[in-house]
């Protein structure tokens, strides 16, 4: 990574026992313009390995919407992280 | 379409539901659907679940499943109401009518609705023992 690249903030939040596998409820990361989605949700299993078992069946959204590990995160983007959902 | 979704901790009122009911004169065929919570989840005895949602993309994600549904089935109004926080056993946690021209539609947007709930809407259940 270059010294001078340009670096981006992400709100994570974490939902239902997500929240006790991170120990937390959200965290603030910066990570480099043009990084993906994928790579944020790598970094975060570094972060809080208790996720780790975890990543087959995780779910993520950006906002209300769904998306792919090849999303290119935004700067100020909302990334929500969560099991299978369980309504009903 | 009608549409009319809540997400509440307020429980459930099946008779205010029932008395608030809207169908024009074409439509042959109203159903709803009562989820309740059982008292036991996965062979081990409960008092209650504790739902919990992330409202703002629940909210998101039910209106794009009802967009979809419109567009397969001739549904005049749908309602939905989804408990959150904690439901005790026997309480109803979800409520859900349909109302169409004909059953079969309404069955099939109903089941589908329902099972389409359970693969994108942000909702979890944690068991109370």
């Amino acid at each position: 990574m270059a010294e001078n690249q340009k670096q981006i903030r992400i709100q994570v939040r974490f939902y239902s026992f997500f929240k006790d596998l991170a120990g937390c409820a959200g965290t603030s990361e910066l990570v480099p313009a043009g990084s993906a989605l994928g790579e944020l949700v790598k970094r975060l299993v570094v972060k809080f390995p208790k996720l780790g078992p975890m990543q087959k069946s995780m779910l993520v959204a950006v906002g209300v919407e769904y998306q792919d590990r090849t999303y290119i995160l935004q700067d100020g983007d909302e990334v929500s992280l969560f099991p299978p959902v369980q309504g009903g | 379409m009608r549409r009319e979704l809540t997400i509440t901790t307020t429980p459930i009122d099946e008779r205010a539901l029932l008395a608030t009911r809207q169908a024009s004169a074409e439509m042959g065929a109203i159903i709803y659907f009562v989820g309740v919570v059982r008292g036991t989840e996965q062979g081990r005895q409960i008092t209650g679940l504790e739902y919990e949602s992330f409202q703002e993309m629940a909210e998101h994600q039910f209106g794009l499943l009802f967009d979809q549904m419109e567009k397969r089935w001739p549904i005049q109004s749908v309602r939905l109401v989804h408990r959150v926080g904690l439901v005790k056993v026997n309480e109803p946690s979800l409520w859900v009518e349909m109302v169409a021209p004909h059953r079969g539609e309404a069955f099939e947007a109903c089941q589908w609705l329902i099972e389409e709930m359970k693969k994108v809407v942000p909702i979890w259940k944690k068991p109370q023992q």
